[in-house]
């Protein structure tokens, strides 16, 4: 899942892929208001994984989004 | 209102003639037109543009910024770091309070705007992108600016259509008049060259229809002038408080004297048909400038190549001055920038000021004999105290800038 979440980062986000570790804060990855409401918008489009924003948000490092997305996308 | 001249003393293109300001000097003086088949206008009522050549957004602002901004802001940003760097100004150690961003555009970001309607139509409104606004609103060409280069002094975005530009760089010396700042990074930049834009100018009647010779369709006062060829690119400009750039030891290319704005209060699309708009912008650049008509040696005109613009800012600029001072169209190499026509125009007055030049107006093979001025068919060697640019636009808008030898 990290693997895909990097993939989407780079490839629609733009965000240099090295600055990508699992350990990465969203500062870290300039993952901005702007960015997580279109991050949310491209895992639902591209893995039809849903996550709102506001969880986005509350992710502390690309880690925690990964895991959310095993969570959510387990479940689907 | 207390008045002050402005001293310029950064510019910076980035136009259908070249990225940076030398390259643009030299396809200007050619001169070598711009206009091209256009392969993205394929299904458009009209298929030829200026774009500008070579511009790689990834390569000149990264990736990340570039995917975050719309053209027009890409255009300008570079044109900006140009324009810093030739007036030798370093964002990082200047007091940003004191600095101010008043730049024009005819229509912000389109591109993003059409595409993200085109996701509306197509996929539903959960899918457009929260990046529209802020790539898009108009005003976002001074917010961009001043968050990239810690500007906190007055930023404004100014939009008279096709007078924006030089509308903005009047604006710009007004600012330093009133002591608000000190620095203002001014000019324009629009980036309109998409099929919905073409459409909408095609409609009008304006852009010119000459498929089968697209370098020579902008043919500004030319007899078999048929209309304007669209393009894009931006024009920065650095403007300094006179004494700001003495103390810091600057180089001034040449100064801002005069601003004159006025509205033809006549139709949306059509100048006046005597001209009296932009006559009367004219005789309020040079008064502002508290200068006389014979003082003017040299005068970019708007030029845009429509059969009418031509014949009545042409008449205009004859009744003013009659004593025939030389004038030209950069639009023949550029094409019509639209909103950044004003300020690209002003740089290219700005190094005909400094460098005694005249660059000619490109595809003028048959004089239109009505047009009684002295237009320049090659690069025209003149001593230029002062020079006047012109703009006019849709709205009825008209500026005129006086500019003067440093």
């Amino acid at each position: 899942m990290f693997e895909q979440l990097k993939d989407i980062l780079a490839g629609k986000l733009h965000v240099p892929a090295d600055s990508i570790t699992m350990e990465a804060t969203p500062q870290d990855i300039e993952l901005d208001s702007l960015a997580v409401v279109e991050l949310s918008l491209v895992l639902d489009k591209e893995l039809c994984i849903r996550i709102s924003d506001d969880e986005l948000s509350g992710a502390g490092t690309v880690g925690d989004i990964v895991r959310l997305m095993e969570a959510r996308g387990a479940a689907l | 209102m207390p008045r002050c001249d402005a001293a310029v003393t950064g510019v910076g293109l980035v136009t259908p003639a070249g990225i940076g300001v030398e390259e643009n000097w030299e396809r200007v003086c050619a001169p070598k037109p711009a206009a091209a088949l256009d392969p993205e206008l394929a299904d458009a009522p009209v298929r030829i543009s200026c774009r500008v050549p070579g511009f790689d957004p990834v390569q000149r602002l990264g990736a990340r910024r570039a995917h975050r901004l719309d053209r027009f802001v890409q255009l300008a940003l570079v044109a900006a770091r140009e324009a810093l760097a030739d007036a030798g100004l370093d964002p990082a150690s200047w007091d940003g309070s004191r600095v101010g961003v008043v730049l024009g555009c005819g229509d912000g970001g389109t591109a993003t705007r059409e595409r993200e309607h085109r996701v509306l139509l197509e996929e539903g409104a959960r899918w457009v992108s929260p990046l529209v606004h802020p790539m898009a609103l108009p005003n976002m060409l001074a917010g961009q600016l001043s968050i990239e280069l810690g500007v906190t002094g007055p930023g404004l975005v100014v939009a008279t259509a096709c007078a924006s530009g030089a509308t903005a760089v009047g604006v710009a010396r007004d600012q330093l008049s009133l002591g608000r700042c000190d620095i203002v990074l001014t000019g324009a930049s629009d980036a309109l060259v998409t099929p919905f834009q073409v459409a909408g100018y095609a409609q009008t009647g304006a852009l010119s229809q000459r498929h089968d010779d697209p370098a020579g369709a902008s043919r500004p006062f030319d007899a078999d002038r048929d209309g304007f060829v669209i393009g894009e690119g931006a024009g920065l400009l650095v403007l300094e408080r006179p004494e700001h750039a003495r103390a810091r030891g600057a180089r001034v290319r040449a100064r801002v004297v005069g601003y004159g704005a006025t509205a033809d209060a006549h139709h949306v699309t059509a100048p006046h048909p005597e001209g009296r708009g932009i006559e009367a912008a004219l005789r309020a650049a040079l008064a502002d400038a508290g200068a006389s008509p014979r003082d003017v040696a040299h005068v970019n005109a708007h030029g845009t190549g429509t059969p009418l613009n031509d014949l009545v800012e042409a008449a205009a600029v004859h009744r003013v001055l009659p004593h025939a001072p030389v004038v030209t169209s950069t639009k023949g190499v550029t094409g019509h920038l639209l909103g950044a026509a004003g300020a690209v125009e002003a740089v290219y007055t700005v190094l005909a000021v400094e460098r005694g030049l005249v660059p000619p107006t490109a595809n003028l093979g048959r004089p239109d004999p009505r047009v009684e001025l002295d237009v320049a068919t090659v690069p025209t060697r003149r001593r230029i105290g002062l020079a006047l640019t012109n703009s006019l636009g849709f709205g009825g808008q008209n500026a005129v800038l006086a500019v003067a030898a440093a």
